[in-house]
């Protein structure tokens, strides 16, 4: 029997996040434009809303005592944020034009040379930088430690930030976004009322961002109750990182593609590693791989461990320590996966959670920045006397359409799909689109959803390396590297299928990077019971991708990244 | 050298073993009892002991306690008012940090009269902490200090007990707690934990008999208080308890660093695990490879003997 996850789809509707407003009209929180994500497209918005709150008091003066709020579900600003991450500083100059220039920013380096190697399981091949991947006058950033920095900016600027806080619904009413309720806090496992219970607020604002980031929680809520996803559907990969201090600096950037990775069709593994210095006494190490894979045994935290027993990579982590480890998803349907709309009533989205990434330049954190920026200039045109809202915040889909984020990711439209056609032929599609600036081939490839591919199992995971403590390591430790110290007593917050075939119980075991997922008892039917510790889960959303639904636990549970 | 103030909590009678702790570990350090009826609990610690005794001060609700301690502080002349971990202690340590301007640290496992020591970073770091303000809180670590048992008299004095309007708001409705029997794991000096390597919720019998043969209580890995087979409030570990007693005997327990920091600091640790490579055997002081179903009764057993009972 062949199986899909998505033959077992997840108990969860996407109007269980929508909601009217509950909360008698003075005990709600008013805000002017409420933020949800403090990330690089929320930090970002809300930057630019204080230089506008600036250049205007008289429309500031409209916006109350708290003109714009940031809602972050993680422990501090940064705690949840991680990426490889190399940036295009286009976004950050446009950003803070006139006002900061990128020697003002906590870079961890610029990027002096770079190196693409093909790896068999003994050799490394360098292989000419493919255009897209060229890294010349890009900067490199722990994005953990530069979105604390950006928080600290926005507050400066005059925006709340509000950490520890989960935006558990879109209020919604007479089919206008009006704010967010905020989650509950205090709950035991069977959702009682602990003694520190504190119930969830309405959060009102006159406009809501979503810059919530991969897997947002209410983006993918709005997109589906205000029918604007795209016409394909979103694909994600996902990515496993440790970042390592090392005994003598890296004098490059590196990518790799190839072992230990499979080529053949049938396994649809895309994917590949980075390699970044950071400073001089740390390196940081991922590998990512599309969630399209079809081996119910891949373990990308495995493959990463594998990776490090490569000579060439073992070469750079020698003497060295590993300081974190982190997980997540990264949205890789690119253009055609795109939403139709960016704005609805009283909302806007931006940054990952629309999926604005550009795969094969493995970029999307100046477009997040970007989208931010043009999402915050929308809505205070909104404010403007006489502007009719819904006009005004539908200019930014104009906006997004006219800038330079959309002219980058038509022009790679179709590379990505291109490799679910195996790595050499998807290879030579690639370069095709690449020279006609993706003009060829002509029409949108066919995406399928991540969960529809039919999983098989082959022996893969026998072959992965027995952690050591020292190079490789398990997933527990690896889950206690990420700063993790969820309260356990809380409500489950996964959502799947409990009793399942052996094979999808199997897949989410090895895939899951933070060991989230067990598989039980057997029954005699075929299927085995599911168990879960949420605790450990560090909301990369890779089960969303898979066949369940991610929904957020309690404010500031999950890792707390500090220079992933 | 500092004046160091220590606030001595204590229960039925008793100063809690954790306040001991932390007055044996600062030389020349007074301490203050807080309470009704509570004048001879302060005899017998070999320093100088203050004593609040007043009525209004019969249920251990934080308020009026920074009353106490913040005029001592100002009349005394104390600079740092050190606390062993506890829910009041933490209450009281946070209404005097507002109260008297000062920088509170927390989970302090070492105090030299001028800096602290605290692990950080899940304990992978031990950082030297220091204070800017002029009067200095600091909270010591649950467990972290040695069990000490401290003679000698002590020169009571009385302090006056002035509290503010404010502070006799609340009321205490109702004080309940967990029945028990055997020692808190916080407190005992034996602990036997069980993992998931009993195989079974109702194997915790094997546990439960062993500690009481020990004297000791019982303790559970987050696996299992995850299934549903022990109480949460048994969770020893990084999202649990912190426990340092004398013996802990670990049963079943593979040892994933998430339960090593919540037991690491035990004087000595036994592990039985059928698993040779369970990483608990890196950290233990003594290891039995071996099927516990076995072993554990017959251990209870000769420990029933050896104790005559």
């Amino acid at each position: 029997m062949s199986v899909r996850p998505s033959d077992f789809p997840p108990p969860w509707s996407p109007d269980e996040a929508i909601a009217a407003p509950s909360d008698p009209v003075d005990e709600r929180i008013d805000v002017g434009i409420c933020i949800v994500g403090a990330g690089p497209a929320g930090l970002a918005a809300a930057i630019r809303l204080g230089q506008l709150m600036e250049e205007d008091p008289a429309t500031a003066e409209q916006l109350g005592d708290v003109p714009v709020a940031v809602l972050e579900k993680g422990k501090a600003p940064g705690s949840h944020l991680l990426s490889g991450a190399v940036v295009n500083p286009r976004g950050l100059q446009r950003l803070f034009k006139g006002r900061k220039r990128l020697d003002e920013m906590p870079f961890a380096g610029h990027v002096e040379a770079e190196s693409v190697l093909f790896l068999t399981r003994s050799k490394a091949l360098r292989i000419p930088t493919p255009p897209t991947m060229v890294n010349d006058r890009n900067y490199i950033v722990s994005l953990s430690r530069f979105g604390r920095w950006l928080a600290e900016e926005a507050e400066s600027a005059g925006a709340t930030v509000l950490p520890e806080t989960v935006a558990e619904s879109l209020l919604v009413d007479a089919g206008r976004v009006v704010g967010v309720r905020t989650g509950d806090r205090g709950r035991g496992r069977r959702g009682e009322e602990l003694s520190n219970f504190e119930p969830g607020s309405d959060i009102a604002a006159r406009v809501t961002i979503l810059a919530e980031g991969t897997q947002g929680h209410l983006t993918s809520a709005a997109l589906s109750h205000f029918g604007m996803a795209g016409e394909h559907p979103q694909v994600w990969a996902l990515g496993v990182k440790e970042v390592w201090r090392v005994a003598k600096p890296l004098d490059r950037v590196i990518h790799t593609m190839g072992w230990p990775l499979r080529a053949g069709r049938k396994y649809r593994e895309f994917g590949g590693s980075f390699i970044y210095p950071v400073g001089d006494d740390m390196v940081t190490i991922g590998m990512v791989v599309g969630l399209d894979y079809r081996d119910a045994s891949l373990s990308v935290h495995d493959l990463l461990q594998e990776l490090k027993t490569h000579p060439r990579i073992r070469r750079i982590l020698d003497g060295g320590e590993r300081l974190q480890w982190g997980a997540k998803t990264i949205p890789e349907g690119g253009f055609v996966a795109l939403p139709k709309r960016f704005s609805a009533p009283g909302l806007l989205l931006c940054g990952d959670g629309v999926g604005l990434v550009n795969v094969p330049a493995l970029k999307g954190i100046h477009y997040a920045i970007e989208s931010g920026r043009l999402a915050a200039e929308a809505a205070w045109r909104s404010f403007a006397r006489g502007a009719s809202q819904r006009t005004v915040l539908s200019s930014y889909d104009d906006a997004l359409r006219e800038s330079f984020v959309w002219d980058d990711l038509r022009e790679v439209r179709n590379m990505r799909q291109a490799f679910g056609r195996g790595f050499y032929i998807g290879g030579a599609l690639a370069s095709m689109q690449t020279a006609t600036k993706g003009r060829f081939p002509a029409g949108d490839s066919p995406t399928e959803r991540d969960a529809e591919q039919q999983l098989f199992t082959t022996s893969r995971a026998s072959s992965y390396p027995a952690p050591d403590g020292k190079l490789t390591f398990d997933k527990l430790s690896s889950v206690f590297a990420s700063g993790n110290r969820t309260r356990d007593d809380q409500p489950n917050h996964i959502r799947i299928q409990r009793r399942v075939p052996r094979e999808l119980a199997e897949m989410w075991a090895h895939m899951c990077p933070a060991q989230v997922y067990e598989v039980g008892e057997a029954d005699g039917d075929g299927t085995v019971e599911v168990r879960l510790a949420p605790s450990n889960c560090v909301q990369c959303g890779a089960i969303t991708a898979k066949g369940g639904r991610l929904t957020p636990p309690e404010g500031g549970s999950g890792p707390e990244y500090t220079v992933t | 050298m500092a004046k160091t103030l220590v606030f001595l909590e204590h229960h039925e009678g008793a100063v809690q073993k954790g306040s001991l702790g932390v007055l044996a570990k600062v030389d020349g350090a007074h301490g203050v009892v807080i309470g009704s009826g509570v004048r001879s609990i302060a005899d017998g610690l070999g320093t100088l002991v203050w004593s609040a005794d007043d009525e209004r001060l019969e249920a251990p609700l934080p308020q009026p306690r920074v009353d106490v301690i913040a005029k001592l502080v100002a009349d005394e002349g104390y600079d740092t008012v050190l606390f062993a971990q506890s829910v009041l202690a933490a209450d009281i340590a946070a209404g005097l940090a507002a109260r008297l301007g000062a920088g509170l640290n927390w989970g302090l496992i070492d105090f030299d009269g001028e800096k602290g020591r605290a692990p950080q970073l899940q304990d992978t770091v031990v950082v030297e902490v220091g204070w800017t303000s002029p009067v200095r809180l600091g909270i010591f670590r649950a467990g972290s200090l040695d069990a000490v048992a401290l003679s000698g008299t002590s020169e009571v004095r009385d302090a006056a007990v002035e509290l503010e309007d404010f502070s006799t708001l609340a009321e205490m409705v109702e004080q309940a707690h967990a029945e028990q029997q055997g020692p808190s794991i916080e407190d005992a000096d034996v602990i036997v934990a069980g993992g998931r390597g009993l195989g079974q919720p109702e194997n915790f019998s094997l546990a439960e008999e062993l500690a009481k043969a020990l004297g000791g209580a019982v303790a559970a890995t987050r696996a299992v208080v995850d299934a549903g087979w022990y109480p949460y409030s048994a969770q020893v570990g990084q999202t649990g308890k912190t426990v340092a007693p004398k013996l802990y005997i670990a049963l079943g327990i593979s040892g994933a660093i998430q339960h090593k920091v919540g037991m690491q600091g035990s004087n000595t640790i036994v592990a039985i695990n059928k698993d040779p490579n369970a990483p608990i055997f890196e950290f233990s002081d003594l290891g039995v490879v071996g099927d516990l179903h076995a072993i554990v009764p017959k251990l209870t057993e000769l420990v029933r003997a050896k104790r005559g009972s």
